[in-house]
C-alpha cells in the first residue's frame, strides 16, 4: 500500500512579514461544500445589514450663506471647488475637502439665479435678476491653500448687462460658449458684450439650461409654457419642443450618453427621454413628494440626483422607475439646487436654510484608503447582494429607509390618491362602451405633445 | 382724388430721398413700408364705379406706378449718397449725364406725362409744400442741381398735361398709362442705392421681384454693356445703373412704338391691341383682399398686359449684338421656371426646425453603439492615471536635497559648473581638469610605494612565523597570547567581559554545531579505521577535541571544577609534555591512567609475589600450600583484573567516541549529581546479568546477535568505571532488541530452545502458528494457505476468548459443528428441489412472510399526516382551572372546551380531506412547508429575467472565495461600476465602435464569461476615457 505523507514545504509557508497571512489551501472540489448557496445566502443578508448599520451618509453642512441657496456649480477641473449662489446676491467659493468658503464674490444686485464654470475652471459665469451677466476670476487651486475666507473677494472680470432677467446659465463643454435663459434663450461669447446668438420659440420665460456634455452643440431648456426644447447651436435653430402637462424645473444631460436627458418635472417626478424620440418618455422615475427642483447626473452616467420641495434629496438609477437612496436631514429645508461631485462619490445639495449639504453617493460607503482586501470584501458583499436582491428577506431590507413622518405621511397620501385616481379610471372603463378609453402609459401620460 | 394726392405725397419724398441725408433715407423707408397697404385699402374703397372710364385707367396706372414703387426705394444712388459706395463710376457717369438729360427732358418728355404731373400737383398742394421742406434739408451742393431739375421741369409737365388732358382721345390714354408708369420709374431709379442683397435682408418680398422681366444679375451686367451701344437713345442713354430701370424705359417706348407699329402693319385700330388690358382692368376691380406684400395683386401673377422681354429687345433689331442677346433670351424663357412666393415666417421657421432636428437626430444616433457598448459591459471602468507626483526613480532623485556635509560636498563636486560644462563638450576638457602638480603625484607615489612595502613585510614575517613547526615555539606563543589576554583580562574589566563573552560565543556555538565531537571527515575516518590502529598523536588529538568539547558544552558552573581537575591532572601527570592537553583533561583520561595504573601495580604484584619466604612461620609446609593456594587465587584474581583492565583500556579507547555522542544527544550539558546514580544503579544489575550471560554464553550468542563487541567490552567496564548512564540504557535496548529477534528466529525454527518466557512473549504468533496448523488438518477441503489466512483469523478471534488448554478440543468440535452446517444447507435444498414448485405469489408472500408492506405504509402515512396535521390535544380538566371545582365534578369539561375541541377536530378533518393524497391510497404528498427553504424563493420571476431557468441560473454558481480560487474571486465579484475616489471623471467622448467586430469577440468567449472579466480591460483607450470591460 502507498502511503501518501502530507509534506509541505516551509519556503511557501514562510511569511515574509509578521503581518502577512497564513497561507491557506483550499479544496474547491464543490462536493466538499454542499451548502455554497446558504452560506452565501446568510452573507448576503448580514452584507445588507451591515450595509444599514453603516449607512452613515450626511458628511458636512457648509454655512456661510445668509438667504438660501439658488444655484450651485462645480469646478469640472478641480475636485475640491464648489461655487454657490444665494438669493440675496452673494457668490462663494467652496472647498468641499474642509468644507470652507475659500473666496466670497461680490455677487449680483438681486438673486443669483444661475452659476456655471468654463472646463477649464477659470472662468466662473453668473447671471442674476438684475440683468446682468458677470465673468469672474476662478483662484487658482494653489492659493486657495491659504485658508483666508472672504479676503479674495475679485472684481468680475466683466459685466454684461441685458434686457431681461436670467433664469438660467450654463456652459458649453470644452467651449468657450455659454448659454444664458430668461425671456428668450441667449448664447454668448465669454469676450462679447452682447449674446452671439438668440433663440426666441414662444414667449414664454425660459427657467432652465443645460448643454450636452457629449454633444457640445446640443443644449437643452425647459421653459414656463412647460414646454422642453432642444436647440442646436450648429445650425443655430431651436430643434424640437415637447410640451409636458406641468413645467420642469430643471434638466440634466447623461453625460455618458449623449442622447439622453432627464427633465425634474413639478409633477414629482423625473421624466428620462431620448432626444430623438420624444413622443414618450423613456423611463418615469417616481418617488419624490413634491415638485423636483433640480437634477444632475452622475458622471458615470450610470445615476442622478435630485433634489426637490419635499426637503429631501433622492438618487435614481439611470434607468430606476423608484429611488435608490433618499437622504434628509431635521434642518433641511426645500432643496433647491444638487449637484454630483466630479468623481461620483459625493452630493451637494443647496436648500432654502441658506446651508449646503456635502453627502456620500453611497450611503455606507467606507471612506478613506481601503485595503485591497478591505476592497475586495465591499466588492464580494456588493456581489452577492446583488446577487440575492430579488429574495424576499433581503429586498426588504435593502429597501427599507426611515423617512421623516411629514414626507412618510406624504408619500401614503399620495398613495392613495394615485390608488383613487386608477380606481375611478378603472370603473370609468369598465362602465363605458369597450375601447371607447385606452389606458394610457404613464410614459406618455403626461406629454401633451411634440411641436415641430 | 384721395388716391392721387397719396402718390404726389410718396413722389416728393421719393424724391426727397435722393438727397444724401440719412434721415431722409429713413423716412423715406418708412414711407413706403406705410404705403402699399394704404394703397390697397384706397382702392378698396373706390373699388366701386364711381369713375369715368378715364380715371379708371388713371387708376390703374397709378396701383402700377404704386406697385412698383416699393421695389425702387433703396436705390440712392442718384445723389451724392451714392458716392461711397462701390458703384461709384456709375454715379459719376450719371452725374456726368445728367445735364444733358435736363435739357432735352422737357422737350422730349410725352407730353402726357407733363400733364399728369401738373394735374397732381395743382390738385395737392399740400404735397408740393411737404416737397419744399424736404428740400429745405438738403445739402446746399445738391440741392442746387435738383432744384434746376425738378423746379423748373413739374409746372410745365403740368401744364402740358392738363392741356393734353382736354383734348386727349381715348387713343390716347393707353400711352399715357405707359408713359405714366414710366414717369413713376423714372423719378425713382436713381433712388435706389440699397443693393438687393439689404433689401432682401429686410425680407420684403415686394410683388416686382416677380415680373417676369425682371432679369438675372449677370444680365444686369449685359445691358450695362449695351447702353454704350444705345447711346444715342435719349432715354437709356441717360438711365445706366441697372437693368431693370432700362427695361422699364426701354418698354414704355417700346409700348408705345409697338402699339404703332401694329397699327402701321395690321391697320386695325389701337383698341384691338388694348382688350388685354381692359380684360385686366376688370379683374383688379373685383379684387377681394387687401393687397400686400403677401398677396400679390392679380394682375401680378396673371402677367397679362405684361411687357415681355421680346418687346423691349425689338427696338434693338438690327443693332449688333441683337441675335446673341435674343438667343441667350429664348434660353432663358425654355429654362426659367416661375419664382414661388416665400411661404410664411411660421411656417418656414417649422420646417427649418424640422430639418435641424432631423440633422440633430442623424447626428446623435452615432453614439448609439459606444452607449449600447456601455450599457452592455458587466462593467464600466473610469480608471484615469492619475499624476502621483512622481513616478519614476530619476523624478525622486531630482528632488533630492544634500543635508549632510558629505553630501554636500558631493554635491558641490557634481553641480561644479565647471564639470557640467566639461560634460557637455568633450572628454578633453574633463582631462585637463584632472590634471595635478608633480609634488602632489610624487608625494602620492612615495605613500602608495610605502604601504606596500609594509604590507610586503609582514606578509614574509607572518609566513616565516607560519613555516616555524617547532610545537614548543607555538605552544609558548599560545601561551604568552593566552597569558597576554588573560593578563588584559585582569587588569581590565572590559577585556575580561569581553573575553568571557567570546567565550560564551564560543559554547553556544559549540552547542549548536557539535564542531569538535568526531563529526569532521577527518575524525570519522579514523574512527573508521579504528583507533587502535592510529599512532600516538592522531589519538591524542581526537582526545583533545573531544576534550575541547566536552569543554565548550559543559555546563557553566562546571568550568571551573573542570578548570581545577585539569590543573590537578596536569599536576598528576608533570612528566608529560603536552601541556595543551594536561589542562584539558579529561576524567575519562584520568581514567584510563588509573587503570593503567592499576595494571602496573598488578603486574607487580604478580612479580613479587613470586618470591616465597623461605624462613619463619611461613615457611612451613601447610603454611606454605596455604600462603600458595591464596597466591593462586591472588593470581587468578590478579589475572582476571589484569585480563580486565586490559579490555577495559582497549574499550576505552575504541568507545570513546560513541560514548560522546551519546553524551551530546542526551544534553547539552552534563548534570553530575543524584540522578545518575539513580539511573546507574538498576543499570549495573542488568550489567551484571548481562556481563555474566555474555561471559557464559559469549560464543554462543555472538553470531547470532550480532552485539558490537565494543558494546559488549563497554558493558564489562561498566562496572568499575560509571560514566555515562545513556549508553547503558543504549546497551539494555540493544539487548532487548537483540532478545526480540532471537525469539523471533526461536519461533520462526520453532525448535526445542523456546523457553517458556518466550512463548508468552510471542503467544499471538505461537497461537496462530497452532490454529493454522488446526485449520489445515481438520478442514479437508484443499485450500491454499493464502486463502486460509481469513478462516485462521477468524478462528483466532473466537479462540482468544477461550483457555489455552481447552484449545485443541474446542477447535475441533467448532469445526466438525460448521462441516454440520453446511452438510444441512446442501441436503435441505436437495429433498425441496424435487417438490412441485409454488406459484409466484406464493413464493413471494413466503419470501415476504414476516413483514405486512400495505399496513406499514399505512402506519407510515398516518405518522405523516399527523405530523403535518396534529391531531388536537384532547382538552384535559385540571381542579379548579376554568370553572370552579364543583362545577366541574358536576358537569364534567366546560362547554367552551368541549366545542373548541370539537371545532379543532373537524378543522383537522377538513385539512386532511383538502389533502391532495387524500383519496390516493398509495401515496404520500407531503405539504409541509419548509420555511427556512422559503426564503429563498421569490414569489414572481424578477424583472430583467425572462424565464425561471435563467434567474436561476444566475445565482447557481457561487461566488465567494471558499468556493473560487483567488484568480477567479475578481471577476466574479467586480462590481458594475469601478471608479477612483478623487478622479474627475470627463464626459464620453466620440469614439468608433465596430459592432461586428464585438460579436465576434462575444462568441468565442461566450462561455468563459466570467472568467474573461478582468483580462479584457482594454488599454487602447485613452485615459480619461470609460473604460468598457469586453467579456
Amino acid at each position: 500500500m502507498k502511503v501518501k505523507v502530507i509534506s509541505r514545504s516551509a519556503d511557501e509557508f514562510t511569511r515574509e512579514r509578521s503581518q502577512d497571512l497564513q497561507r491557506v489551501y483550499h479544496n474547491y472540489d464543490p462536493t466538499l461544500r454542499p451548502q455554497e448557496k446558504a452560506v452565501e445566502y446568510v452573507r448576503a443578508l448580514n452584507a445588507a445589514k451591515l450595509e444599514k448599520i453603516f449607512a452613515r451618509p450626511f458628511i458636512g453642512a457648509m454655512d456661510g450663506h445668509r438667504d438660501g441657496v439658488s444655484c450651485m456649480a462645480k469646478n469640472p477641473n478641480y475636485l475640491k471647488g464648489l461655487f454657490s449662489g444665494s438669493m440675496d446676491g452673494d457668490i462663494r467659493l467652496w472647498d468641499i475637502a474642509n468644507r470652507k468658503t475659500v473666496c466670497q464674490y461680490p455677487g449680483h444686485q438681486g438673486a443669483v439665479r444661475g452659476l456655471t464654470v468654463s472646463t477649464d475652471g477659470r472662468i466662473l459665469v453668473s447671471c442674476g435678476t438684475d440683468s446682468t451677466v458677470r465673468l469672474w476670476n476662478v483662484p487658482v487651486a494653489n492659493l486657495t491653500e491659504s485658508d483666508d475666507s472672504s479676503d479674495n473677494s475679485a472684481e468680475p472680470l466683466a459685466v454684461y448687462v441685458w434686457k431681461n432677467a436670467f433664469w438660467a446659465v450654463d456652459h458649453q463643454w470644452d467651449g468657450d460658449l455659454f448659454a444664458t435663459s430668461g425671456a428668450q434663450v441667449d448664447i454668448w461669447n465669454h469676450n462679447r458684450s452682447q449674446p452671439v446668438n438668440s433663440f426666441q420659440w414662444g414667449t414664454e420665460t425660459v427657467i432652465s439650461v443645460r448643454f450636452n456634455p457629449g454633444e457640445p452643440n446640443v443644449l437643452a431648456t425647459t421653459a414656463s409654457d412647460r414646454s422642453i426644447v432642444l436647440y442646436d447651436l450648429r445650425m443655430s435653430s431651436p430643434a424640437r419642443k415637447v410640451i409636458m402637462r406641468t413645467k420642469c424645473n430643471s434638466i440634466s444631460w447623461n453625460p455618458m450618453e449623449p442622447m439622453n436627458f432627464t427633465a425634474a418635472n413639478e409633477d414629482c417626478n423625473c421624466y428620462s427621454y431620448d432626444a430623438r424620440k420624444l413622443d414618450e418618455a423613456k423611463y418615469v422615475h417616481m418617488g419624490h413628494e413634491s415638485a423636483v427642483m433640480d437634477i444632475d447626473y452622475s458622471p458615470t452616467g450610470r445615476e442622478f440626483v435630485t433634489g426637490s420641495y419635499d426637503r429631501t434629496i433622492r438618487i435614481f438609477q439611470y434607468n430606476g422607475g423608484r429611488s435608490r437612496e433618499i437622504y434628509h436631514t431635521k434642518r433641511m429645508q426645500r432643496v433647491f439646487c444638487v449637484k454630483f461631485s466630479c468623481d461620483a462619490s459625493y452630493v451637494i445639495s443647496g436648500s432654502d436654510d441658506t446651508n449646503l449639504r456635502l453627502w456620500k453617493a453611497k450611503a455606507s460607503e467606507q471612506l478613506g484608503v481601503l485595503h485591497p482586501r478591505e476592497r475586495r470584501k465591499h466588492d464580494y458583499h456588493e456581489a452577492i447582494k446583488n446577487r440575492y436582491k430579488h429574495l424576499p428577506e433581503i429586498k426588504r431590507i435593502v429597501r427599507h429607509r426611515h423617512l421623516p413622518k411629514p414626507i412618510y405621511k406624504a408619500a401614503a397620501l399620495r398613495r392613495t390618491m394615485i390608488e383613487a385616481e386608477r380606481r375611478k379610471a378603472e370603473r370609468r372603463k369598465a362602465h363605458s362602451a369597450p375601447g371607447s378609453i385606452v389606458n394610457e402609459q404613464l410614459r406618455k401620460k403626461r406629454i401633451i405633445k411634440e411641436v415641430e | 382724388m384721395e388716391d392721387s394726392h397719396r402718390l404726389s405725397v410718396h413722389r416728393f419724398r421719393k424724391m426727397s430721398m435722393g438727397k444724401p441725408k440719412d434721415g431722409d433715407l429713413q423716412l423715406a423707408a418708412m414711407a413706403d413700408k406705410s404705403k402699399p397697404g394704404a394703397a390697397s385699402t384706397a382702392l378698396v374703397e373706390y373699388a366701386g364705379p364711381v369713375f369715368k372710364e378715364e380715371e379708371e385707367d388713371l387708376e390703374i396706372k397709378l396701383r402700377r406706378i404704386m406697385e412698383n414703387v416699393p421695389v425702387r426705394v433703396s436705390n440712392t444712388s442718384g445723389s451724392s449718397a451714392g458716392s461711397g459706395l462701390g458703384d461709384f463710376h456709375q454715379y459719376r457717369q450719371m452725374r456726368r449725364k445728367e445735364p444733358d438729360r435736363l435739357a432735352i427732358s422737357p422737350a422730349l418728355w410725352p407730353p402726357s406725362f407733363t400733364a399728369m404731373a401738373e394735374k397732381k400737383r395743382a390738385t395737392h398742394p399740400k404735397a408740393k409744400s411737404l416737397k419744399n421742406q424736404k428740400k429745405s434739408s438738403k445739402k446746399i451742393g445738391d440741392s442746387d442741381m435738383k432744384r434746376k431739375r425738378s423746379g423748373p421741369r413739374l409746372p410745365n409737365s403740368m401744364r402740358k398735361e392738363l392741356e393734353r388732358l382736354n383734348k386727349t382721345s381715348s387713343l390716347h390714354n393707353s400711352d399715357n398709362e405707359d408713359i405714366d408708369s414710366d414717369e413713376g420709374n423714372d423719378f425713382y431709379e436713381y433712388k435706389e442705392p440699397l443693393p438687393q442683397e439689404e433689401s432682401r435682408k429686410n425680407r420684403r418680398y415686394d410683388p416686382v421681384d416677380n415680373y417676369e422681366y425682371q432679369l438675372p444679375d449677370n444680365f444686369e451686367d449685359e445691358n450695362v454693356l449695351s447702353d454704350d451701344d444705345d447711346e444715342n437713345d435719349y432715354d437709356s442713354s441717360d438711365r445706366t445703373e441697372s437693368s431693370k430701370q432700362l427695361g422699364d424705359e426701354v418698354e414704355d417706348d417700346d409700348d408705345e412704338r409697338h402699339m404703332r407699329m401694329l397699327q402701321g402693319i395690321t391697320g386695325m385700330p389701337s383698341k384691338v391691341f388694348e382688350g388685354k388690358k381692359k380684360k385686366k382692368k376688370n379683374i383688379v376691380m373685383s379684387e377681394a383682399y387687401p393687397e400686400s406684400e403677401f398677396n400679390p395683386s392679380r394682375d401680378v401673377l396673371e402677367g397679362s398686359g405684361q411687357i415681355t422681354i421680346e418687346d423691349l429687345l425689338e427696338p434693338l433689331q438690327g443693332k449688333a449684338g441683337y441675335s446673341k442677346l435674343r438667343k441667350r433670351m429664348h434660353q432663358m424663357d425654355k429654362k426659367s421656371v416661375a419664382i414661388q412666393a416665400p411661404l410664411p415666417k411660421v411656417e418656414q421657421d417649422k420646417l427649418e426646425r424640422k430639418a435641424v432636428y432631423e440633422f440633430s437626430k442623424k447626428d446623435i444616433t452615432k453614439w448609439e453603439p459606444l452607449v449600447k457598448m456601455n450599457r452592455e459591459a458587466p462593467t464600466i471602468v473610469f480608471d484615469e492615471d492619475t499624476n502621483i507626483g512622481f513616478s519614476t526613480v530619476g523624478a525622486i532623485a531630482s528632488g533630492f536635497e544634500p543635508r549632510t556635509e558629505f553630501e554636500k560636498k558631493m554635491a558641490t563636486l557634481v553641480n561644479d559648473e565647471k564639470v557640467a560644462e566639461a560634460h557637455k563638450e568633450d572628454g578633453a576638457r574633463l582631462l585637463e581638469m584632472n590634471k595635478i602638480s608633480v609634488e602632489d603625484y610624487l608625494e602620492d607615489r612615495n605613500h602608495i610605494a610605502k604601504m606596500r612595502s609594509l604590507l610586503f613585510r609582514h606578509e614574509m614575517k607572518r609566513k616565516r612565523v607560519k613555516k616555524i613547526k617547532s610545537k614548543t615555539y607555538h605552544r609558548l606563543l599560545k601561551k604568552d597570547r593566552l597569558k597576554a589576554a588573560s593578563a588584559e583580562s585582569l587588569m581590565d574589566p572590559e577585556a575580561a567581559k569581553e573575553e568571557a563573552r567570546k567565550q560564551e560565543f564560543k559554547r553556544a556555538e559549540e552547542r549548536m554545531t557539535l564542531k569538535h565531537k568526531n563529526s569532521s571527515k577527518w575524525a570519522k575516518r579514523i574512527l573508521k579505521r579504528g583507533l587502535n590502529t592510529q599512532d600516538e598523536g592522531t589519538r591524542a588529538a581526537i582526545a583533545e577535541q573531544l576534550n575541547q568539547h566536552a569543554i565548550l558544552t559543559r555546563k557553566m558552573n562546571s568550568m571551573k571544577d573542570s578548570s581545577s581537575s585539569s590543573s590537578s591532572g596536569s599536576g598528576d601527570s608533570s612528566d608529560e609534555e603536552d601541556i595543551d592537553r594536561n589542562s584539558a583533561d579529561s576524567e575519562e583520561d584520568g581514567a584510563s591512567k588509573l587503570l593503567a595504573k592499576a595494571k602496573e601495580k598488578t603486574l607487580k604484584i604478580l612479580e613479587e609475589e613470586d618470591e616465597i619466604p623461605n624462613s619463619g612461620v611461613l615457611s612451613l609446609p601447610f603454611m606454605v600450600r596455604g600462603v600458595k593456594k591464596r597466591k593462586e587465587e591472588a593470581i587468578e584474581e590478579a589475572k582476571l583484573a589484569l585480563q580486565e583492565y586490559e579490555s577495559s583500556l582497549k574499550e576505552f579507547e575504541g568507545i570513546g567516541e560513541e560514548e560522546n555522542s551519546k553524551a551530546g544527544v542526551t544534553s547539552g550539558r552534563r548534570v553530575f549529581g543524584a540522578v545518575q546514580k539513580e539511573v546507574s544503579e538498576p543499570n549495573k544489575k542488568i550489567k551484571t546479568d548481562n556481563y555474566y550471560r555474555n561471559s557464559d554464553s559469549e560464543d554462543d550468542l555472538e553470531p547470532k546477535e550480532n552485539l558490537e563487541v565494543g558494546n559488549r567490552k563497554n558493558n564489562d567496564l561498566q562496572k568499575d568505571v560509571n560514566i555515562n548512564s545513556v549508553l547503558l540504557n543504549e546497551d539494555t535496548e540493544s539487548h532487548q532488541d537483540s532478545v526480540f529477534k532471537s525469539f523471533d528466529e526461536v519461533v520462526r525454527d520453532s525448535g526445542p530452545k523456546t523457553s517458556y518466557d518466550v512463548s508468552i512473549f510471542a503467544s499471538g504468533t505461537w497461537k496462530q502458528m497452532k490454529s493454522g496448523n488446526k485449520m489445515d488438518t481438520d478442514t479437508k477441503k484443499p485450500i491454499k494457505d493464502t486463502d486460509a489466512k481469513k478462516p485462521t483469523k477468524v478462528v483466532k478471534c473466537v479462540w482468544d476468548n477461550q483457555g489455552l488448554e481447552e484449545m485443541n478440543d474446542e477447535s475441533n468440535s467448532d469445526s466438525d459443528d460448521g462441516e454440520r452446517e453446511m452438510v444441512d444447507g446442501i441436503i435441505s435444498s436437495e429433498p425441496k428441489a424435487s417438490y412441485k414448485l409454488p406459484s409466484q405469489e406464493e413464493l413471494i408472500r413466503l419470501a415476504f412472510a414476516g413483514d405486512d408492506v400495505e399496513e406499514d405504509f399505512q402506519k407510515d402515512k398516518e405518522k405523516i399526516l399527523n405530523e403535518e396535521n396534529p391531531v388536537p390535544e384532547k382538552p384535559y380538566l385540571l381542579l379548579g382551572w376554568g370553572q370552579w371545582t364543583s362545577f366541574q365534578q358536576k358537569k364534567g369539561l366546560p362547554s367552551w372546551m368541549v366545542e373548541e375541541h370539537e371545532n379543532a377536530k373537524k378543522k383537522r378533518e377538513d385539512a386532511m380531506k383538502r389533502r391532495k393524497d387524500a383519496r390516493l391510497k398509495h401515496v404520500i404528498i407531503s405539504e409541509k412547508l419548509d420555511e427556512k427553504a422559503e426564503k429563498l424563493h421569490t414569489k414572481t420571476l424578477p424583472y430583467p429575467f425572462t424565464s425561471k431557468e435563467v434567474f436561476e441560473q444566475s445565482i447557481r454558481v457561487p461566488v465567494g472565495p471558499e468556493f473560487n480560487p483567488a484568480t477567479a474571486i475578481g471577476a466574479l465579484n467586480q462590481p458594475e461600476v469601478k471608479k477612483k475616489s478623487g478622479v474627475i471623471i470627463k464626459p464620453i467622448k466620440f469614439e468608433e465602435v465596430n459592432p461586428h467586430e464585438k460579436t465576434k469577440d462575444h462568441k468565442p468567449h461566450g462561455q468563459k464569461q466570467k472568467m474573461n472579466k478582468n483580462k479584457g480591460v482594454s488599454n487602447r483607450r485613452p485615459k480619461s476615457r470609460p473604460v468598457v470591460v469586453k467579456s
